[in-house]
This record gives C-alpha cells, sequence and structure tokens, in this order.
C-alpha cells in the first residue's frame, strides 16, 4: 500500500538547498573563470600570436576586457546563472546551443548504458548479498573490473567484440554511415558504459542489502512463514533511500559522458566536445559544461531526496537521514 | 594498531612495494635506462632481443613500461596523500568545531562536490599546463570532497564521545587534543581513504596521460595506451600489453589491499 504522505514539506530544508544551490553554481562559474582569468587571454587568443598592440587593445576594449576584474567577474557569474554562457570564440555558434547539440549522443549510449547497469548492479548486489555463492565470483569479477583502467576495457573490448569477432561495427556514428542501423553503433558503448558502472556499483548495492538482510524485522516475516520472494520485496523497499542515492550520483556522469568511450568510439558527444573546448581554451564552451552538469548534478539530487522521502515513510517522520 | 590483512592482502601490499622497488630503480638509474633509444627494429615481437618487444620506433618497452610505474606511483600516491590531507583537516575541523564553521565548509564541500569530477580534472589540467605536478594536483583537487565527509562524520563521532569531552572539561590543550585524540580518532578512516584514492589516482593518472596531459618527459603506461589503440588493430598486441598489464596489476593490488584493510578496520 502506498500511503500518500501527510506530514508537510521540509520547508526550511528546501530554502537551505536552493541557496546551497545558487552557491553551488555561482562557486562553479567563478572557478571556471578563475582558470581561464589566471591561463589566458581570450583576445590574444583570438588574434593569435602576431597580433599588433593596438589591434589587441582595441579588441580587448570591444569584448570588455579592459574593466576591472571584479566587475567582469560578477558580470560574468550572473550571466552564467542566467544560463547565458556568450558565444564560442572557437566555433561561432553560441555556447549553450553547441552543449545541447552534442547531448544528443552522449544520452543516446549512455542513457541505455546507465539503465542496464543499474538494473544488473542491483540484481548482482542482491544475489551476492543473499547467497555466499555468487558472492565471491560477484565480488572478484567487480574488483577486476574496477582495477581495470576504463581506457583498456574500452580499448579490449572494441578490439575483441567489433574488430576480432565483428559483433558490432567499430566505430562511426549514425550521421556518417549507410545500410547498418543506428542502433548497431549504440549497443556497444552502450554495452562498456554498462560494465564500467557496474563494477563499483555492485559493491556499493551489495554493502546496501547486506545491511537491510541483517534487519531484525525480516527475522519477524520469516518467522511467521512470509516465502523468500515477498522478503526480497520488503529488502528492496527498504533500500530504496540509499539505491535512489546512488542513482542520482550516476546521473551526472550520465550527462558528461564517457571522454574516452567517446573518444574511441568516435562519437561527438559532451565529453568529446569538453575535450576539444579544453584544448581550444575556449572558455564560454567550459563554463557552458561545467555549469549545466553541475546544474543537472543539484537538480539530480533534490529529485531523489525528493522521491525518497515521497517512498520512505522513515525518512518523512525524522527517524533515519 | 595492526590490522589482520590476511595473506591475500599481505600479498597485494608486497606487490605495491615490488612496484615501488622498481619505479626507484628505475630512477635511480640501476635499470631500465635505455627506454628513450631504439634497441632494434619497430615492432619486434616480444622475447626476440626485447623481453616486452619494441613500439613503433624501436624503442624497449620493458623499459618503458618500468619508467612508467614511477609517474603512476608519485601522481598516485601524492594525489591520494594532498586529498586526505585537505579532506581530513577540513573535515575534522567541521566535525569538531559544528556550528557556523561546519555548516559553511559543508555548504562549500557540497558546492565543489556538484562539478562533475571529469570536468574538474580537465580544467585543472587545462590551467597548469601538462606535468606530473599538474596530475597530482588535479586529483587532490577532485577526490578531497569524499574524505571530508568521512572525516566530518568521525569528527562529530568524536566530539560527542565522553573521554574527549572529559579531557576537555580537564582543560587539555589544543595540540594535546589533536595528538592524543584527534590523529588516533581518525586515523583508521584516512588509512583506508588513503589506500582507496591511491587506486583511484593511478587509474586517472592514466585517463590524463591518455589524453596528454600527464608528464610530456617521461613515458608513462596511459601515454602508451593512447600510442598503442592502432597497433592493436593491425595485430601488434605487445604495446598494448606493456602498459596494459602493469597497469591493471597495481591498482588491482592496491584495491584488494583497500578492501582487506576495510574489512579488518572495521
Amino acid at each position: 500500500m502506498f500511503a500518500w504522505p501527510s506530514a508537510s514539506p521540509p520547508w526550511l530544508a528546501l530554502l537551505r538547498r536552493l541557496v546551497v544551490a545558487a552557491a553551488s553554481l555561482a562557486l562553479v562559474a567563478t572557478l571556471v573563470f578563475a582558470t581561464f582569468e589566471w591561463l589566458a587571454d581570450p583576445a590574444a587568443l583570438r588574434l593569435g600570436r602576431g597580433a599588433s598592440p593596438e589591434a589587441l587593445t582595441a579588441l580587448r576594449a570591444a569584448m570588455g576586457l579592459d574593466l576591472p576584474v571584479g566587475t567582469r567577474l560578477l558580470e560574468h557569474v550572473a550571466r552564467a546563472m542566467t544560463f547565458d554562457f556568450g558565444t564560442s570564440h572557437a566555433r561561432g555558434a553560441p555556447a549553450g546551443q553547441l552543449m545541447l547539440q552534442a547531448l544528443v549522443p552522449t544520452l543516446a549510449y549512455a542513457l541505455p548504458g546507465w539503465l542496464l547497469g543499474t538494473a544488473a548492479a542491483i540484481a548482482g548486489g542482491l544475489a551476492a548479498a543473499r547467497r555466499r555463492r555468487f558472492d565471491r565470483a560477484l565480488l572478484g569479477l567487480s574488483t577486476l573490473v574496477i582495477s581495470t583502467s576504463s581506457v583498456i576495457v574500452v580499448a579490449l573490448a572494441q578490439h575483441l567484440l567489433a574488430h576480432r569477432l565483428g559483433w558490432f561495427p567499430v566505430l562511426g556514428w549514425p550521421l556518417g554511415g549507410a545500410g547498418t542501423s543506428p542502433l548497431a553503433y549504440v549497443v556497444l558503448p552502450a554495452l562498456v558504459w554498462a560494465l564500467l558502472q557496474w563494477g563499483p556499483d555492485v559493491r556499493h548495492y551489495r554493502a546496501v542489502f547486506e545491511r537491510e538482510l541483517a534487519a531484525p524485522h525480516l527475522d519477524g516475516l520469516r518467522a511467521r512463514g512470509v516465502p523468500e520472494r515477498r522478503v526480497a520485496r520488503h529488502v528492496l523497499r527498504a533500500a530504496v533511500g540509499p539505491i535512489v542515492a546512488r542513482i542520482g550520483q550516476r546521473l551526472a556522469h550520465v550527462v558528461v559522458g564517457s571522454v574516452v568511450i567517446e573518444e574511441l568510439f568516435n562519437i561527438p558527444g559532451l565529453g568529446a566536445l569538453l575535450v576539444a573546448a579544453i584544448h581550444e581554451a575556449d572558455a564560454a564552451l567550459v563554463q557552458a559544461i561545467a555549469v549545466a552538469t553541475a546544474a543537472v548534478t543539484i537538480v539530480g539530487q533534490a529529485l531523489c531526496d525528493g522521491v525518497v522521502w515521497l517512498v520512505d515513510p522513515r525518512v518523512r517522520r525524522g527517524d533515519v537521514t | 594498531m595492526r590490522p589482520a590483512l590476511g595473506r591475500l592482502g599481505w600479498l597485494a601490499l608486497g606487490g605495491i612495494g615490488g612496484f615501488v622497488v622498481l619505479a626507484l630503480g628505475a630512477a635511480a638509474g640501476l635499470w631500465a635506462q635505455a627506454w628513450d633509444v631504439p634497441v632494434g627494429r619497430p615492432y619486434m615481437s616480444p622475447g626476440t632481443g626485447a623481453w616486452l618487444g619494441t613500439d613503433a620506433l624501436g624503442y624497449d618497452l620493458w623499459a618503458q613500461a618500468l619508467q612508467g610505474a614511477r609517474v603512476s606511483l608519485v601522481a598516485g600516491g601524492g594525489g591520494a596523500l594532498g586529498a586526505v590531507s585537505v579532506g581530513g583537516v577540513l573535515g575534522a575541523w567541521a566535525g569538531l568545531r559544528g556550528g557556523w564553521t561546519d555548516r559553511l565548509l559543508s555548504g562549500a564541500t557540497d558546492a565543489f562536490a556538484a562539478v562533475p569530477p571529469v570536468v574538474a580534472l580537465l580544467a585543472v589540467a587545462l590551467a597548469l599546463g601538462p606535468g606530473v605536478a599538474t596530475v597530482v594536483l588535479a586529483i587532490a583537487a577532485t577526490q578531497w570532497t569524499g574524505v571530508f565527509r568521512a572525516a566530518r562524520a568521525e569528527g562529530q563521532r568524536l566530539r560527542a564521545a565522553d573521554y574527549y569531552r572529559a579531557a576537555q572539561a580537564m582543560g587539555a590543550g589544543t595540540f594535546h587534543q589533536i595528538g592524543w585524540h584527534v590523529v588516533p580518532a581518525l586515523r583508521p578512516v584516512l588509512l583506508s581513504a588513503l589506500v582507496v584514492l591511491f587506486a583511484h589516482a593511478v587509474k586517472v593518472e592514466a585517463l590524463l596521460a591518455y589524453l596528454g596531459a600527464s608528464a610530456p618527459e617521461l613515458p608513462s603506461w596511459g601515454k602508451l595506451l593512447a600510442r598503442s589503440g592502432s597497433e592493436l588493430a593491425r595485430g601488434v598486441w605487445w604495446p598494448t600489453l606493456a602498459a596494459s598489464a602493469p597497469l591493471a596489476l597495481l591498482v588491482l593490488c592496491a584495491q584488494v589491499l583497500a578492501d582487506r584493510w576495510r574489512r579488518s578496520v572495521g
């Protein structure tokens, strides 16, 4: 039975959340600004090495770079907080738009990979916590995945499954090739993503389920002859908090994507865009990606806390945090 | 305090020690000196003169793999140490003080943790330019938030503990408190975080080297991996092996050690 919460939302906690969220975004924007301020002069970057001092001064004035640092910082942070990131100087398009374009390919492989990895990790964690037999094997496998650098996992998967066995196309993004279904290009990156995420997650869920399985109310259920399948449902319900929290943490990774996967599979996603933007010292683009992903992280965490608050009556009553 | 590591734990510790010895020897010039001069034809297969074969320029891969341990160990150890000291000090301070100190520090940490680690890593790498110091700083700057939370929780527990309050009531000085109560209370948590972060930092170094942000003058496993991708497709598997086997082995040792440690400490 799903009882609708009768307690009123914790307004004070919500207010604190909003303040922290705004401060986070301001801090991120400031950090990126400081990084670029410290690193390089955008006007000099745009004109190149042989620029005359007069042209440089003129461009600096036109770009507003001759204003005091404090003024520019405030203006910059205020614009970033309203998600107005300006124009990417290397690509000549609005940074926000470029970022949204790159988000589509990233989500195309990261979202299925994320779902698959999470489902497999929850199932594996539950199996490992309940049966000794699976425990050793799953923990060993997870240790192996964690110990292998993502670069190695991606390169090996691509080599073995695509090059050698030919089960998947090696690389290429649906826009380029005809003849193969666009789905085929997404499957292997998604599988690799799921494996990389499964390694650490399965240990996390195993620890969560181990704690929940030791709870005394389960002994009560079993003593009354409730079948194991039903007991597992009670375990899952009680473990919703930590599970949702972990899923929320992973959300930020999904949005940035994997730099390695995108590089090796030649996917024009957000991770690849970030690396390119950093190599080009593209302040507007880096700013856009950093602030937007931070915003997604914050909103995702807030959503997860909301879900836990709705589902778990213990959290509503303030029994557990 | 001597946690029981078990046979596997000691084996892992020995493995890390072996890597340290190999790296020290390579740094001191005892072995693996011929890593930046050709020793034979390009793409010699393993066993024919060079233990692990040669790469595209005829350089010895065994020597490069040994030299690569230097960067990995320094970056892993330095990054983990940096993250643990920053996170540990700030976290202990926030947990022991409580009140507004705690609120401000926790809020700042939450704000910091909201930046996805990849973004922060690459931004730091860009700001400082390629180098080992960059990698150490980037790892420390992105990993301290987790240590902060663990140290803060431990600090809060200590703050409420009877023996600590008794010591305060008896007028124990700040330095006595830190040396006699705070450091011993935090030691298990921080040491455990140190080993876990070491494993993580070695992987991060490989990733940064793969992306071209690590030390330009020294060979590293990540750089070897970046070059070996196209060779693997042509059937030249030994550069990939020379880079990935030591990397995976070192991280595996650290990971096993971290698990054993955590289990024995509790």
